[in-house]
């Protein structure tokens, strides 16, 4: 079964169409990648995925049903452009996030509270939104996201503005997901970001969908037409190197605040 | 739908009400209120005559009968029982000797004790107050003491006339036995008596004014509120966050409700200062007795037409903050609501004036000036019924369409970033599909 179908999607704003006959099938448990230039047409399509935008012509359906309000709680959104109330506290900012989605106060604590502690966010809980760095409040949007234990992830450029610990953080989500058999869906315009990620991606240009499969069909079906890479000799990541310098330094932990 | 409405409007109504702002304003409005009554009372007591001021008495009967009138009397003419010592030292008339001869030198020395302050004015009575009533009087400036002025002509007048009286042979006190004071009985002319009556119209011109103006107030604050929280939660990007499980029209129906639940609760707050204020003793102490109390209709349309007044000026702002990123760029927009409120408070002492005119009439009836101004009409005389009912309709009918486009334009605009929209584009959002 699909967790997500478009069948047909249209989308004008005005006399630009900014989503042109799209079909796309995601099965469930997959981890997808939409990929493509900006202003490819990625963020409406997820909007309209979500029901924050309708489409002018065609079908989603998500889970099976037709997409609508009610499905909107059984999916954890995380915009391109997203933020938090500056003048609320932590705490009720995730509580706030939780209730929109029907879960109650307790179910919100003890669902949160693993991932409250190794966030280390509890010492911020009750702090103002704007007394956190933007690393520790891409935290909390994070959680926001996944409060309501959704079944379907969909995340606008997630790793855009992150720092390394971050980029690590929604990795993990990403796995944690796939182990658990929920669907991942994301927009990125690095490329490489995908190829690491995605079992399956889709390539939107100027509106309109050109691949859409399989990570490893895609390839097989350009090997002949795309030359190869050299082969190279595996290294370490930048990244593992970074954190292993800093465990090995005998220096405290990197605060939030010098990882910007 | 109902449970999330419920969230955003609790978090709404804590978010104003959790901020020092909210309790600053609550608690300092009536404090400012309470200081300009302070202030009033204060003025009207530095009002009163006060200092000395010498007459030079030609005539040689007028001092002692302008000191009579003026012991008698108290500041506004009227005979009152108040402690002498008090009047004594607001106001004293000292006799200088002088001939008409002697004028010119005795007139040098009380210049300079005008100029020097040792005096604060001085008088001259001669035949020609007696005859005409014209008297001299000298003061530093002819611009100070207005209201000393004419109380001091006030009991120059009964002095002058008593002994004008007295010279044709009538006897003084038969003009004050005879003396009546005229009182209009002022009432509605209705076969069915209304208890209303003119005596408490100072109270009511009053208390109509302070409703008006708290109406005025709370629009243009609350509906600033609404503004600034739609352009907050669309700075800080959290807008599309929540839009993707509550509906948009939800959000800005929730936002509007709970800001205006804050500003319901800073009323409750300020009436129940007020009751305590407007006890019987505390009013007493700030000089109103026997303040009348406030008719029911009154508070019925003070509650009835903020409500409505409210929701038609929150959708507005809401409609009009939506399209923009910062609230610099929302001005010139919110400047098109704004300006009739403005228009209301404007035109508000000319339909006061006259309550039952053509451009009362209309103000009262256009829905974006007619929460102010038929709430006022209704306060100084009623209106008749089909007016009120017309103004109603075409409110509700305005708000319900306002909250339409309000509702579209909100939907589209909270999603758009980048470029400053126009005018003409912010109308083809209202008019465009999902």
């Amino acid at each position: 079964m699909n967790a997500i179908e478009l069948r047909g999607v249209v989308k004008r704003f005005g006399k630009f169409t900014a989503v042109d006959r799209l079909d796309l099938a995601i099965p469930k448990g997959a981890t997808f990648g939409l990929l493509g230039p900006n202003g490819a047409g990625k963020t409406t399509t997820l909007r309209m995925i979500m029901n924050i935008t309708k489409p002018d012509e065609g079908a989603i359906t998500v889970l099976g049903q037709p997409m609508g309000e009610a499905l909107q709680e059984r999916i954890g959104y995380l915009p391109e452009e997203r933020g938090l109330y500056r003048k609320m506290k932590v705490v009720d900012q995730l509580l706030f996030f939780a209730a929109i989605k029907g879960v109650d106060r307790d179910t919100a604590l003890k669902r949160l509270s693993p991932w409250i502690d190794s966030m280390d966010l509890r010492p911020w809980l009750q702090k103002k939104t704007e007394e956190l760095s933007k690393g520790m409040q891409q935290k909390v949007q994070f959680l926001g996201t996944i409060v309501h234990d959704p079944e379907i992830l969909i995340m606008d450029e997630p790793f855009a503005g992150l720092d390394p610990i971050n980029v690590l953080l929604v990795k993990d989500f990403f796995a944690e997901f796939k182990r658990q058999g929920k669907t991942v869906v994301f927009s990125t315009h690095v490329l490489e970001q995908a190829e690491r990620l995605c079992d399956r991606i889709g390539l939107l240009y100027r509106s309109k969908k050109l691949l859409d499969g399989t990570t490893r069909e895609i390839k097989n079906s350009y090997r002949d037409r795309v030359p190869l890479p050299p082969p190279v000799e595996p290294e370490p990541e930048l990244e593992k190197i970074f954190i292993k310098a800093v465990q090995e330094s005998g220096l405290a932990a990197p605060t939030t605040e010098e990882l910007r | 739908m109902n449970r999330k409405l419920l969230i955003v409007v609790r978090r709404e109504f804590l978010q104003q009400v959790r901020t020092k702002g909210f309790w600053i304003a609550t608690i300092l409005i009536p404090a400012i209120g309470l200081a300009i009554v302070g202030i009033q009372v204060l003025l009207n007591r530095s009002l009163e005559a006060k200092g000395r001021v010498a007459v030079v008495d030609l005539t040689g009967r007028l001092y002692d009968a302008l000191v009579a009138e003026h012991r008698s009397r108290g500041s506004d003419g009227e005979a009152k029982d108040a402690p002498s010592a008090r009047r004594g030292e607001a106001l004293e008339f000292v006799r200088v000797e002088a001939t008409a001869e002697g004028l010119p030198e005795v007139r040098k020395r009380l210049n300079a004790d005008v100029q020097a302050e040792r005096l604060k004015a001085y008088l001259v009575l001669g035949p020609a107050t007696l005859e005409k009533g014209t008297a001299e009087y000298r003061a530093r400036s002819v611009k100070s003491d207005i209201i000393m002025r004419e109380q001091v002509a006030g009991w120059l007048s009964r002095a002058a006339t008593k002994e004008r009286l007295r010279d044709k042979g009538v006897d003084p006190a038969l003009y004050e036995a005879a003396r009546v004071r005229a009182d209009l009985d002022v009432r509605e002319a209705k076969d069915v008596e209304t208890g209303e009556t003119g005596k408490n119209v100072g109270f009511n011109i009053a208390v109509s004014a302070i409703l008006f103006f708290l109406i005025y107030g709370s629009l243009f604050a609350w509906g600033g509120a609404v503004m600034r929280g739609v352009i907050e939660e669309k700075n800080n990007r959290i807008v599309e966050v929540i839009v993707s499980s509550v509906r948009p029209t939800t959000l800005m129906l929730g936002k509007i409700l709970g800001i205006g639940c804050a500003g319901l609760l800073q009323y409750a707050v300020w009436s129940t200062l007020a009751l305590l204020v407007s006890a019987p003793g505390a009013m007493a102490m700030m000089g109103f007795v026997d303040a009348p109390r406030l008719p029911a209709t009154t508070i019925l349309a003070f509650v009835v037409f903020f409500i409505l007044g409210y929701f038609l000026y929150a959708s507005l702002y809401a409609a009009f903050a939506a399209p923009f990123n910062t609230e610099a760029e929302a001005q010139q927009f919110i400047m098109i609501p704004m300006s009739f409120l403005i228009l209301s408070a404007t035109t508000w002492f000319f339909a006061f004036n006259s309550p039952d005119g053509t451009l009362a009439l209309v103000l009262s009836l256009v829905p974006f000036t007619a929460p102010l101004i038929m709430f006022m009409r209704i306060t100084v005389q009623t209106p008749p019924a089909w007016q009120i009912a017309l103004s109603l309709g075409l409110l509700l009918l305005t708000i319900w369409g306002v909250a339409w486009f309000a509702g579209r334009v909100y939907r589209v605009g909270i999603l758009m970033y980048g470029k400053k929209p126009t005018l003409p584009e912010i109308f083809r959002w209202a008019r465009q599909a999902d």
